[in-house]
């Protein structure tokens, strides 16, 4: 076991930034989970999070949705706490808890009064040492998720485009099927498929452990060592193989759905999270897409008034993700007319580059949005937590304003013609149909 | 003998309040500072009670609609260059209104608090509301209304609002209607403006890392010489109740295979004396994840991912709803479920535990609404706008914990719908509309007609 205040910060760091980073103190237990302690004493209330590496990425077709379907399985009984206790004790105690799960990770937390400490470390080791899967539960919770899927994607268009877009910018990674999973597989995966599941992915070794808030480290440190030191390592993880072809040229689809207006979603093969790539792209997310200054929104949606919305998602991933604008149009818009324009604003980025300013902006914006990002208990944990998982180490996000600094106009000029070329690009577009035709 | 284990209740740390100083400014205008870090930030909130509730019948939306377009063009300078002013720091400008208020809020870096500030001084003194900024807006605005149609959470919102508040101010749509935003004129913007808006209705609000006398000076000097406008914030009528009590409305989306359901009935004014009773009772009923909705509609049937119910209150009235989902062939489960869980609760009350674990619960993580610094100016002039005081947040926790389970039980039995409700449904009608006949008369609206 290893215990450290953490030292090894940059001395570069704005003041406060660095007193967060000075604030971490961070431990590996013997079992391999690691831990991450964030004092701070502004409001009597901690956030608890807990990071498992494990996520729709993981998965295999017949069980798509697992790792969702399991992330609603947690909160349904353990040895000591039963089903229907966990939230129960929680909220007994001044507290409140949710999850979520992406393509690679999924995610528990609490929020809770300090003086409720020792219950929520009891609630979490708990569930990870002893979790109980039972029949019973696993088909309500089937229903639940069905429900689930039925909102966010059956009757939700932005779902539907969403679900069709990633099958279309993958042909071989897990990324192809939704999060939530493909209808058919929700209803068919078994309780044998959940149990290998959880010994395999929630093992305290696959776990970061993040806790901010108004406690006393020493206490919460004895008290986290006290609770998960009887749980077991899990075996080595199997590994993900990306077994992605290279694309060989635009890949296109359309919905066709009722629906007041067309949009459209496009999106370009990007790098994964840990490719210096990665912070160039998010320099240029930004420039198109944040702030009604912002390249996409004032040429698209105010010069040239072919759509009414446009957002730019670059989200990091373990493998290579994607870089996706989303064209929200007019109902009598026209979605090629976008599409054209669209591409000649990114071409100009390709050609020329941005702007000094243009670039300056970009930074500043993303520097203020890492400060809003923890200015809470929660969002503190999660952002810290969340860059250990993606970069390997919650320092690299703390120094991330740094590191866009560097970042020059040509460089974003050369990941715009590299990533945002037509043959890698896959497009989904929505064609309405009628309210009386349907 | 073993003895029975009482359960522990851990005691409430103090909340640790930042300092709220009040200073008024000789045109009227009242100034609220609270300094708090560490993180360089600061939130500006200006409240102005101008909301939608007070909009012209033949202009609904108007306040919206203007302060939406503040930012568009003021003082000479184009939308672009404010846009461009305000993006490249980082911060953010905007106004909007809700039923009751006009607001404009900024965000930005410490270090850039002063320009930013005189900037939104001047988007608020000075909008140009340029013709073709207009223009644009509206067409923007008309697009909105009809790309809404495609949500159906929001469309059954919308009907609810409806058949709730009928004629009552209450029932105007913040962003107003089509025929609305067809007819909004320059004259107009500029009227609501001039007429509406003035230092003697407006409370600032600022909170994050200042030095309180440098903010002081900003604000003297941009917001000193405002003048004009109304000397006397407009009162809301009384409500008469509700507008179609006991029917049911149906908005048709025949490709749905998923029914949205709203049940709505009376609730109460902000601040009114039942207010912790009703909150600690209907968190037990709808609220976090273990309440009774849940329980009955998710955990036990699975009929649905959500289910909840919740008090919406203003000034002078406010509503009661429970919300959730289900497949169209469960429809009456849910309704059924729903009525009979509110119906229990209106005549038994909570128990004693439920109500004992919900008041830490809501106490617990009181203290976590007041973390950031817009989350503290919203609670703050919440206080000031419904004419609570301080304590309404200092003592809310131990106000929460005072609560009785006969004081919850009077208040369910007062407050919550018998007879008296009505309930919209977004779905598939042809499918629906036999099944809930039972319910009340029905009526199916196409979403167009919500516009």
């Amino acid at each position: 076991m290893r215990t450290t205040r953490s030292k090894k910060t940059t001395p570069t760091l704005p003041p406060a930034l660095k007193a967060i980073a000075n604030s971490v103190i961070e431990a590996t237990l013997p079992n391999g989970m690691q831990v991450r302690l964030l004092p701070s004493d502004a409001v009597p209330t901690c956030s608890y999070y807990t990071f498992f590496r494990v996520g729709a990425r993981n998965e295999r077709p017949g069980i798509t949705g697992i790792s969702h379907l399991f992330e609603h399985m947690m909160f349904n009984g353990a040895k000591k706490y039963g089903p229907g206790q966990f939230d129960r004790v929680l909220e007994s105690n001044g507290g409140s808890s949710n999850a979520y799960t992406s393509n690679d990770v999924t995610v528990y937390y609490e929020d809770f009064m300090s003086e409720a400490l020792e219950k929520v470390i009891d609630l979490e080791s708990d569930r990870m040492r002893s979790l109980q899967v039972t029949p019973k539960m696993l088909e309500s919770e089937r229903q639940v998720v069905m429900e689930e899927r039925r909102l966010r994607v059956d009757n939700e268009i932005g779902g539907l485009m969403d679900e069709e877009l990633s099958s279309l910018i993958w042909k071989a990674h897990p990324y192809r099927w939704p999060v939530i999973g493909w209808m058919k597989d929700i209803e068919n995966i078994k309780r044998e498929d959940c149990l290998e599941y959880f010994r395999t992915y929630y093992a305290p070794n696959n776990a970061t452990l993040y806790v901010s808030g108004d406690f006393d480290p020493k206490q919460a440190m004895a008290l986290i060592k006290k609770y998960y030191k009887g749980i077991k390592p899990g075996p080595a993880l199997p590994l993900v193989h990306d077994a992605e072809p290279e694309q060989k040229g635009e890949r296109r689809a359309e919905v066709r759905h009722p629906a007041q207006a067309p949009s459209l979603m496009i999106a370009w093969r990007g790098p994964n999270g840990t490719d210096p790539d990665t912070l160039v792209l998010d320099v240029l997310q930004y420039a198109l897409s944040v702030g009604q200054s912002s390249r996409l929104t004032r040429s698209l949606v105010f010069d040239q008034e072919l759509a009414v919305g446009v957002s730019v998602d670059w989200t990091w991933r373990f493998d290579p993700g994607s870089f996706t604008v989303v064209l929200e149009l007019k109902p009598d818009g026209d979605p090629k007319k976008a599409e054209a324009a669209l591409y000649a604003e990114l071409a100009k980025v390709a050609q020329h580059g941005l702007e000094p300013r243009e670039l300056e902006k970009a930074k500043n914006n993303l520097a203020a949005h890492l400060l809003r990002e923890l200015a809470t208990n929660n969002g503190r944990a999660h952002a810290l937590g969340t860059y250990e998982l993606m970069l390997g180490d919650w320092r690299h996000g703390l120094a991330l304003p740094i590191q866009y600094e560097t970042i020059t106009g040509e460089q974003v000029r050369a990941a715009a013609a590299k990533y945002l070329a037509p043959e890698r690009r896959s497009v989904v577009t929505l064609v309405p149909l009628s309210e009386v035709a349907s | 003998m073993k003895k029975k284990k009482v359960d522990e209740v851990p005691k409430l740390r103090p909340l640790k309040l930042p300092d709220h100083q009040v200073r008024k400014l000789p045109n009227g205008m009242t100034v609220h500072l609270v300094p708090r870090g560490p993180l360089p930030l600061v939130a500006v909130r200006l409240v102005m009670r101008a909301g939608s509730a007070f909009d012209p019948l033949d202009r609904l939306g108007v306040g919206d609609f203007a302060a939406r377009l503040f930012r568009r063009g003021a003082a000479g300078m184009s939308a672009d260059q404010i846009s461009d002013t305000v993006d490249f720091v980082g911060a953010s400008v905007g106004g909007f209104a809700n039923e009751e208020n006009v607001i404009m809020s900024l965000s930005t870096p410490s270090k850039h608090f002063e320009p930013m500030f005189e900037l939104m001084a001047k988007v608020l003194l000075e909008p140009d509301f340029p013709e073709n900024e207009l223009e644009l807006a509206r067409r923007r605005t008309l697009a909105g209304l009809t790309n809404d149609l495609d949500d159906p959470g929001s469309l059954a919102d919308r009907a609810l609002v409806r058949a709730t508040w009928g004629t009552h101010p209450y029932a105007h749509e913040t962003i107003g209607g089509k025929k609305d935003i067809t007819a909004m004129t320059r004259d107009d913007l500029k009227k609501f403006h001039r007429e509406r808006l003035g230092p003697s209705i407006a409370h600032l609000y600022i909170v994050g890392a200042f030095d309180l006398d440098e903010v002081m000076k900003t604000v003297e000097r941009t917001l000193g010489g405002w003048k004009g406008g109304p000397t006397e914030g407009p009162i809301v009528p009384s409500w008469e109740g509700l507008a179609r009590p006991g029917e049911v409305l149906i908005v048709d989306k025949p490709e749905q295979t998923q029914v949205q359901m709203r049940i709505g009935g009376h609730g109460v004014r902000r601040g009114h004396p039942d207010h912790f009773p009703l909150v600690t009772m209907n968190t037990v009923l709808g609220g976090g994840f273990t309440s009774r909705l849940v329980t009955e509609i998710r955990v036990k049937r699975g009929l649905s991912y959500g289910a909840g119910s919740s008090f919406d209150m203003m000034s002078v009235a406010g509503t009661f709803t429970v919300s959730s989902f289900t497949r169209t062939e469960s429809i009456n489960q849910l309704i059924d479920v729903s009525l009979a869980e509110v119906k229990k609760m209106k005549e038994r009350g909570p128990k004693k535990e439920e109500l004992a674990t919900v008041q830490r619960y809501i106490s617990g993580l009181y203290p976590a609404r007041l973390e950031t610094n817009e989350a503290v100016s919203g609670a703050i002039a919440d206080v000031v706008h419904y004419g609570l005081t301080d304590e309404w947040i200092s003592e809310y926790r131990e106000r929460i914990a005072a609560v009785t389970v006969k004081q919850a039980t009077e208040a369910a039995g007062k407050h919550l719908f018998g007879g008296e409700r009505n309930i919209v449904l977004v779905g598939n009608a042809e499918a629906l509309r036999s099944k809930v006949e039972q319910y009340g008369p029905v009526t199916v609206l196409k979403p167009s007609e919500l516009e």
